[in-house]
């Protein structure tokens, strides 16, 4: 589903080179793949580039089978609309909009109906378990329940794709076991790839794919 | 309409920050259209003043009669400006035609000759087209106009009103005798003697201290006329087809000068050209006031998102919406500003009309007046338009920078 084909982008971190060298790496469809490794060792970099954020200086990303690394920008935005969600460390809401409304955000933006973006926004978060926080801010929403409204956030369009850059960082174990749970559950139901990047050794557990990544190289593989 | 809608809860995002940015706005809107309505009065009085003043709606003259001294006397004149006036009153635009005669002169106490000039008038159609009673009424609270009145409709009657200046001048007031002195259209002298029965003031001092009027039999006898007249007053039913009824009128005369009165009130046009002047440069400094205070908190209002336009983009928000985000929080904020300016400006309009305040005389004139900030919805409109434009053109600027912000690093952003 995700090919990284010998993947390089580098660039200078006080006054040394950092980055990925050379990585290649494939993530088959529905399964949790976790991109492991210490700080610093090019995991939030290669998540970067395989959701497109970021531009490779050599190398190729198939998406699908679809060569997506050198796509002009406004193809790789809509490409991020509609084939990829997002998952991030602080959780990333909008803090002016609802849960309801922020997961209803992407679906706008890709031009569904409000009435239709609503219906099919509330069913995710119900699927999160967040039924009942619809209408919450996410100031008023804890760690764990802000997470999960991203999570539901990213799934709401229905992406290939779901990237997640150390999902459980800001949350205690109490939360980040079930929070990989889920996504463990709805890449298996939903046939949604997760790639995620952390070093929790409970994210580690609970995946089909790990990738160690040290220095910015791949030096290993698990394939559970 | 998530853009919109997003934009407003930014907007609402930082309560303080917007009231403040809003009440710039309000100022500015208030400022300008409080101004525009000020001089929608001057204009509006100054206008009313030509007019009314004698000017008429479009006036008929000799071709090149507003060129050299020739222009005070009836050696330019419209030959048979009587028949020309009756023609012109079977005109259907035209509500009535007003001859009028302008001579120069000494005139006479006996014991002191001053300088004049003269205005013969209709004295029947005069009061009924003109605000001659207007300044004769003003006159006759100055020394000596106690008993003013208007000239007499007697053809035999030798009367004259005097600018308040020069009655006094000559010591002059209502009842004194003078004797007017000037020359026929053959060049010789000649002399009437006049009763004064009026003051008139006309609000200008270089007008108070010099003109005269007089009826057109009074200025036939003094300067043997005939049926020649300098000018034609003409007012129309109709005034705002003043332009197309002087192209019209001339065209039907073409061998007179047909002038709108806009281009013949030389004051009007010189106080309108330094109204635009002082109000224009009001309105660039206050332009650049609302454009840099906007563009300010738009400005902060990126910097403090700039996670979250990261998060946005991520989500595969195009840059040119994070452009237009943005130029909707600054209509938002245009279109709030102007709603509360209109509100703040009609209640301080009513406020400020209601004091009756007496503005003093300006600079030239002889009485003040009474403010009166009129309603000019045109106004309004312009302000409106004008403060959007501005509000759109300073959430540029913040636009184009959260639109070029590199995804990656936004993100990073703490």
């Amino acid at each position: 589903m995700l090919q990284l084909c010998n993947l390089t982008r580098a660039y200078e971190l006080g006054g040394e080179r950092a980055g990925v060298f050379g990585v290649s790496l494939a993530v088959p469809k529905g399964s949790l793949a976790v991109l492991a490794g210490p700080s610093g060792s090019g995991k939030t970099t290669l998540l970067q580039l395989a959701g497109l954020l970021d531009v490779p200086d050599e190398g190729s990303i198939l998406l699908d089978g679809q060569e997506v690394s050198n796509l002009p920008e406004r193809e790789r935005c809509d490409l991020r609309l509609r084939r990829l969600g997002f998952v991030f460390q602080a959780f990333n809401l909008v803090p002016v909009l609802s849960a309801l409304e922020n997961v209803m955000l992407p679906l706008q933006l890709q031009g569904v109906a409000e009435d239709e973006a609503r219906r099919r926004a509330g069913a995710a978060l119900d699927r999160v378990g967040l039924a009942d926080r619809l209408h919450h801010r996410p100031g008023q929403l804890s760690g764990g329940q802000q997470q999960r409204a991203a999570i539901a956030r990213a799934l709401a369009p229905d992406p290939l794709l779901v990237l997640a850059d150390e999902p459980t960082a800001s949350l205690d174990h109490a939360h980040g076991g079930p929070l990989m749970d889920l996504m463990a559950e709805l890449a298996a139901e939903r046939g949604v790839t997760f790639l995620v990047a952390s070093h929790d050794p409970a994210v580690i557990a609970r995946a089909n794919h790990v990738f160690r990544l040290a220095d910015g190289r791949l030096i290993e593989e698990e394939h559970l | 309409m998530i853009l919109p809608r997003l934009a407003l809860r930014n907007l609402l995002r930082q309560r303080r920050r917007t009231a403040l940015t809003l009440m710039v706005v309000v100022a500015g809107f208030l400022a300008l259209s409080l101004a525009g309505g000020f001089m929608a009065q001057t204009f509006q009085g100054l206008s009313d003043a030509a007019i009314r003043g004698g000017l008429g709606h479009l006036q008929v003259m000799p071709p090149g009669a507003m060129e050299g001294d020739e222009a005070q006397s009836l050696e330019k004149a419209l030959p048979d400006g009587e028949a020309l006036a009756a023609r012109l009153r079977r005109d259907p635009a035209v509500a009535e035609v007003l001859p009028r005669s302008q001579f120069m002169g000494l005139l006479s106490s006996g014991a002191k000759s001053v300088a004049f000039l003269g205005t013969a008038v209709d004295p029947v159609l005069e009061p009924k087209y003109m605000a001659c009673l207007d300044s004769l009424k003003d006159g006759a609270k100055a020394s000596g106009g106690a008993g003013s009145r208007w000239l007499s409709p007697d053809p035999s009657a030798r009367e004259v009103i005097l600018g308040v200046g020069l009655a006094h001048s000559l010591g002059a007031s209502v009842g004194s005798l003078l004797t007017l002195m000037s020359t026929t259209r053959d060049g010789a002298l000649n002399a009437v003697d006049v009763e004064v029965v009026g003051l008139q003031d006309l609000g200008l001092r270089e007008l108070n201290d010099r003109l005269l009027t007089v009826s057109l039999a009074t200025a036939n006898q003094l300067l043997d006329a005939g049926p020649a007249r300098s000018r034609l007053s003409i007012v129309l039913k109709r005034p705002r087809d003043t332009a197309a009824e002087q192209t019209r009128i001339q065209a039907l005369l073409p061998e007179t000068s047909v002038k709108p009165w806009f281009e013949l009130a030389s004051f009007y046009r010189q106080v309108k050209l330094l109204y635009y002047a002082i109000f224009g440069f009001m309105g660039l400094v206050l332009f650049l006031v609302v454009l840099l205070a906007t563009a300010n908190t738009l400005l902060m209002s990126v910097m403090e998102r700039v996670r979250e336009f990261g998060v946005l983009r991520a989500m595969g928000l195009q840059p040119g919406q994070l452009l237009v985000l943005l130029q909707w929080e600054g209509a938002f904020l245009g279109l709030m500003g102007s709603a509360l300016g209109l509100a703040a400006t009609l209640l301080l309009r009513a406020g400020l009309n209601a004091l009756h305040i007496q503005m003093p005389a300006p600079p030239g004139t002889s009485h003040g007046y009474e403010l009166d900030i009129h309603f000019v919805p045109a106004v309004y409109l312009i302000v409106a338009i004008g403060i959007q434009a501005t509000l759109q053109l300073s959430a540029l600027f913040p636009g184009l920078k959260a639109a070029r912000l590199r995804i990656v690093e936004a993100l990073r952003h703490v």
